[in-house]
């Protein structure tokens, strides 16, 4: 039985889709995919994201533990500011990505949904195996979570907030009161766009804090974003959804994660990844556009001359930009900027062309903005 | 979500609409199929010349999260198909019944229209 979301009956009244994803039900869409995407891009919208995760990490030795299981050096992570990073294996490979947040006197961290329980068992083991003096509480349940992403998202926030949120920097996060309910506030996303991310706790008050980003967004044009738009905001930034990249074991070098990692500190799976660094020539997450009409979805084969070379990991039609974009596994000899590799939709070949990350660049609602008015002059 | 429904078209479980027009016959897809599929964004269409029996694969739309097999509604060989469609997908979205049509089948005989569905049994099943 799929767990719903404390926000459920809003996403009802609101009209939405739902769908399954790891073992939650959440809105797929509310209106469409497309609409919903592009105010995200163009203005503003908001997520209910309560599927992901919510764990507490404090004591004598928690930043101690944060940073022998993560990529990251936790002692550089000050206080109100937080920190995306990868949970590794000892040979190497991604349990999950997470960002924690240290609010000063404990850490929040927030793994993917469903992936609670295997974290927090993984960080108790290791807790116990160095004789780390640490609490950790998995707290998943008792946090509705709200992402509320875009250019506007500022000004739509601001709106209802008793923080000035000018001051709350590129991955900040503090206390806040939003809509008179205090949560936690961070300067986060998955969409590659100005955001915000909220943790309220208990998953009651959302709703209040929900109907008020709704309401002070009305000029902007706000609208609700279910998890198809998520999907493709993020593929289109080139960020990672963990069980598609991630499937199968692969390390933050491979997944060209490796600007994560702080090799200055000791964390488990380091010596795997310094075996592998050395030796240099590994597959590696690539970016390929579609030269040919056609949509890559995960699963299909990337070949060149015929020959398989990758399996597209996550594939879309980009809103944006109007054409096929997927990311897969290529071995170096084939993902140089340029390459024209082949990717098999229904047993036909469809040119699609490497090229450097992300899909949707920084300066795309600017131009696409002048695009229209131009179109309509 | 109320959806329209032809009265002059023959229908499939699977939401295909079928035109006559003498030997041949037009396809297409419900407006309840397009409401349900959401924004069309691409479509590949069957070569000319190529044959289908009556419940095969015809053509295939995809939407940003899905994809769609849409099958022949009779047995047929494939005279025309909607060029436009593949320069602008969306017309299924806003014209399921007119500019949005798929493909014209030359059909191998009109008895297996009489096995379709008219409009007052398709309503039964469309909403």
């Amino acid at each position: 039985m799929a767990i719903k979301s404390p926000l459920h009956h809003i996403h009802e009244k609101l009209g939405a889709r739902f769908t399954e994803f790891a073992g939650f039900e959440m809105p797929v869409m509310f209106s469409s995919i497309k609409e919903e995407h592009l105010a995200v891009r163009t203005s503003v919208g908001l997520f209910d994201v309560s599927h992901m995760s919510n764990v507490w990490i404090y004591g004598k030795d928690a930043t101690k533990l944060l940073s022998l299981i993560t990529v990251a050096d936790t002692a550089k992570t000050g206080a109100q500011q937080s920190q995306y990073t990868e949970i590794l294996r000892e040979d190497g490979t991604i349990i999950d990505d997470t960002i924690f947040m240290n609010l000063g006197d404990k850490y929040m961290m927030i793994p993917n949904a469903g992936m609670n329980t295997i974290v927090v068992k993984w960080l108790n083991d290791q807790a116990k195996k160095h004789k780390l003096c640490v609490t950790i509480e998995d707290v998943s349940r008792e946090y509705a979570i709200l992402a509320i992403q875009g250019p506007k998202s500022r000004d739509t926030l601001q709106k209802i907030s008793d923080n000035d949120l000018n001051s709350v920097q590129f991955f900040g996060c503090q206390y806040a009161n939003i809509a008179g309910v205090p949560c936690i506030i961070s300067h986060t996303g998955y969409t590659g766009e100005l955001g915000f991310e909220l943790q309220i706790t208990p998953p009651k008050k959302a709703e209040k804090v929900f109907n008020a980003i709704l309401d002070a967004g009305k000029e902007f044009n706000i609208k609700p974003i279910g998890l198809g738009a998520r999907d493709t905001l993020r593929l289109e930034k080139y960020l990672m959804l963990a069980g598609n990249e991630f499937h199968g074991g692969r390390t933050p070098l491979e997944a060209t994660l490796g600007w994560t990692i702080n090799w200055d500190h000791d964390f488990i799976g380091k010596q795997a990844l310094l075996k592998q660094k050395e030796k240099g020539t590994f597959e590696r997450m690539t970016c390929l556009e579609c030269v040919d009409k056609g949509i890559p979805r995960h699963g299909c084969e990337i070949q060149k001359d015929g020959k398989t070379i990758g399996i597209v990991t996550s594939g879309t039609l980009s809103p944006c930009l109007n054409i096929g974009i997927a990311t897969g596994y290529v071995h170096p000899d084939h993902r140089a900027e340029g390459t024209i590799l082949d990717i098999i939709i229904r047993d036909k070949p469809i040119k699609a062309k490497v090229i450097k990350p992300p899909f949707v660049k920084k300066d795309w609602a600017q131009n696409h903005h002048q695009l229209e008015t131009f179109k309509t002059q | 979500m109320t959806s329209e429904i032809k009265k002059d078209l023959r229908y499939t479980k699977t939401h295909e609409w079928l035109k006559v027009k003498g030997k041949n016959a037009v396809v297409g897809i419900t407006d309840h199929a397009q409401k349900a599929l959401t924004d069309i964004v691409f479509v590949e269409l069957p070569a000319i010349g190529k044959t289908v029996k009556k419940g095969e694969e015809l053509c295939v739309v995809e939407s940003v999260k899905s994809v769609s097999e849409i099958y022949a509604p009779v047995s047929g060989k494939v005279v025309s198909v909607n060029k436009e469609l593949e320069d602008s997908p969306e017309t299924i979205n806003t014209s399921p019944y007119d500019d949005g049509w798929l493909v014209e089948l030359e059909m191998n005989t009109s008895a297996e229209v009489t096995s379709l569905m008219d409009s007052e049994a398709y309503k039964k099943i469309a909403d």
